[in-house]
């Protein structure tokens, strides 16, 4: 029994996971105040037991490995190792939640796991994977303490069945199966229009939620021919040229939005990591004033031309491009730390305006449905003083969440009235405290 | 239920103002009504705080070992002159610093400031065993320390107590570089018993003194103030 038990740690010590392409960037970004963390969280219709809630996790993740990971370092580069510390322990929910995940602390775990009320909150770094990795964990820990609770709940969408070994679909960096176009294409980058407000105190972490009926914004959307995505992308860009026109400016800037798309519609892949790129809709104030239908055509074409196989394909080969050069890999993480940190903060993090994230709507097996209220989906706290946009749809709730680290609210208040003006009847939350 | 009647959005129940643009919510008819709790919980978290065991262990032993090896040499081998109190007080400056960063973080700063100036006072005093005389040390290089020590302690206050930007970073610097070129030329003079006068500090506190007083306008000037940061941001 000991020799058993001493041949599967010495197994498992033997196991590690390269980062794949997308999560290389998140640690190097980590900073005191700062760290690439996002939330989902399941709203449910009863309280929930944190006990129960303890055991669901626990079996749960044992179907993630890529999840119960620490992050190590090495000479060249970072690396994710098996963690069998106690825990991740879930824990009652805190108001200012995304705080930052040093990666020494709690056990070194990657993701934490709050309640409150009837709310299970997942938060993980996003060098562990994108939304929908974190999707399948969050739903698999709800499946499984609904099953604890005493209800029958079937494996299917996100909720993966426990009791089988994880594929290895799942813990493949996919990036690098696709990377194969022939060129790869440059990334022109210019300064956008950055949205200047008061920085809160470190520890706040602002939220706005406006919750809808997707009936309603899909009609709204209809009347503009625009999809979801493309209408409040179009509502988004409108709010930020609306905060830029009302601010002293030097002179105008190109207002752009940042977002991920999910690369698993394009290219088929099972894998629970990063599997995302980034495109960037945009509106230049400087070549004439755009009415919002104008906007909503824009976003519309740029959407229809950018989002295809081809250019995503090419996005990502340039990505690992830049990964695959033997003089790149060479080059001891510490080197590799500063240049990426300095490109982000001087470039790329000045490419965009904010950032805009839409999961979509959201499918759960049928038999889970009943116990749910909805989802909703925090980007995290902003790399630098700006509003990043969530959104997220179950059913007919349609959530949108805005989390910002400034004391201003003028970027989600002209969102939220234009929703209000095109007709779509919106209830706010907020964790604000009294604004003075 | 309740509308703000300047962004027409439906509020959740427990807000007392609309989180858009903080107009209050009054809803005459339900004036008396029992306040709904949030749905976002009250308590803010803290961020976990890493214990660098490791780290600490490894600078205590690396420089403890480095000490005793040299003192151990300079006793045995080496022993023609103390040499080895060089090393040891380079090895006890680096443990000071280290101290707030890994080893002791919850150490107010300005009394890790004053063991930093307290460590280089005692190197240097180390010092005056390989020198004919320790006049130099009492005379000269611990008013210095004191003064520098005083110096960094005051901006570190400031820092902390007044509202930070460039300009005033600026200021505070400028001011306190003109005031430690002055008081190093009146304690060399004191040394070699010179007259007290200032002469090259004169041109240092003259140049500082014009930073200064730009520097004190464009603070109070408002119209100035902004001028300035919006044409230097970056």
């Amino acid at each position: 029994m000991k020799k058993q038990k001493g041949r599967s740690i010495r197994r498992e010590s033997k196991i590690w996971y390269k980062l794949d392409l997308s999560a290389i960037v998140y640690p190097t970004l980590q900073r005191r105040d700062f760290s690439s963390v996002y939330r989902l969280s399941v709203v449910l219709k009863q309280a929930v037991d944190p006990e129960i809630l303890q055991q669901a996790v626990d079996i749960a993740l044992t179907r993630f490995p890529t999840y119960k990971t620490a992050i190590r370092k090495g000479l060249f580069w970072r690396y994710l190792e098996p963690n069998n510390r106690p825990g991740p322990f879930v824990q009652e929910d805190i108001r200012n939640f995304c705080m930052p995940m040093p990666f020494k602390a709690g056990n070194r775990y990657l993701l934490r796991v709050y309640y409150h009320d009837r709310r299970i909150s997942l938060e993980a770094h996003h060098c562990l994977g994108d939304g929908t990795g974190g999707m399948c964990v969050l739903q698999t820990i709800t499946a499984v303490y609904l099953r604890l609770l005493g209800h029958e709940i079937s494996n299917g969408w996100f909720v993966k069945d426990v009791d089988e070994a994880p594929d290895p679909g799942e813990l493949e960096d996919a990036y690098m199966r696709y990377a194969n176009a022939q060129v790869s294409p440059a990334r022109p980058g210019e300064k956008t229009y950055r949205v200047r407000g008061t920085k809160e105190p470190f520890y706040t972490f602002n939220v706005v939620d406006g919750i809808m009926s997707v009936k309603e914004v899909m009609e709204v959307a209809k009347k503009y021919h625009a999809t979801i995505t493309e209408y409040l992308n179009a509502v988004l860009l409108y709010a930020l040229l609306q905060k830029q026109q009302s601010e002293w400016h030097w002179k105008l800037r190109p207002v752009k939005i940042a977002m991920p798309v999910n690369l698993r519609r394009f290219f088929p892949s099972k894998t629970l990591r990063n599997f995302i790129t980034m495109v960037y809709p945009v509106i230049d104030p400087r070549l004439g004033e755009y009415t919002f239908e104008e906007i909503v055509l824009q976003v519309h074409n740029y959407m229809r031309y950018f989002i295809s196989e081809k250019f995503l394909k090419g996005d990502i080969t340039t990505n690992a491009n830049t990964q695959r050069n033997p003089l790149i890999r060479v080059v001891p993480l510490f080197i590799k730390d500063f240049v990426v940190r300095m490109f982000y903060t001087r470039v790329q993090d000045k490419n965009s305006s904010a950032g805009l994230t839409n999961m979509g709507a959201l499918r759960v097996p049928d038999d889970m449905k009943p116990y749910i209220d909805r989802f909703d989906i925090y980007m995290g706290q902003p790399f630098s003083s700006r509003t990043n946009c969530a959104i997220i749809s179950f059913e007919d709730k349609l959530t949108i969440n805005f989390a910002s680290n400034i004391m201003e609210t003028d970027v989600e208040r002209f969102f939220f009235r234009k929703l209000v003006k095109d007709g779509i009847h919106v209830t706010i939350e907020s964790n604000r405290e009294k604004i003075s | 239920m309740s509308y703000c009647v300047n962004c027409g959005v439906e509020l959740e129940p427990s807000l007392t103002e609309c989180p858009l643009c903080n107009t209050p919510v009054i809803n005459p008819k339900e004036l008396y009504k029992q306040r709904v709790t949030s749905p976002y919980p009250k308590a803010r978290g803290q961020v976990d705080v890493v214990k660098k065991t490791d780290l600490t262990i490894l600078i205590c032993i690396v420089l403890g070992a480095t000490s005793l090896s040299c003192l151990l040499l300079n006793i045995f081998t080496f022993s023609g002159s103390l040499w080895s109190l060089f090393i040891i007080g380079a090895c006890l400056i680096l443990f000071v610093l280290a101290i707030p960063a890994v080893i002791y973080t919850k150490l107010p700063i300005y009394i890790s400031l004053l063991f930093d100036g307290a460590a280089v006072g005692l190197y240097l005093y180390m010092i005056t065993f390989n020198t004919s005389s320790d006049e130099w040390f009492m005379r000269l290089a611990l008013p210095i320390v004191a003064l520098v020590t005083i110096l960094v302690e005051i901006f570190t206050l400031l820092l902390r107590s007044f509202p930070v930007s460039y300009i005033t970073t600026a200021l505070y610097f400028f001011a306190e570089t003109a005031f430690l070129c002055v008081g190093i030329e009146l304690l060399i003079r004191h040394y070699f018993g010179d007259p007290l006068r200032i002469v090259w500090s004169a041109v240092v506190l003259t140049v500082c003194g014009v930073i200064v007083v730009l520097l004190v306008t464009v603070l109070s000037r408002r119209r100035l103030r902004e001028a300035v940061q919006r044409r230097l941001h970056f």
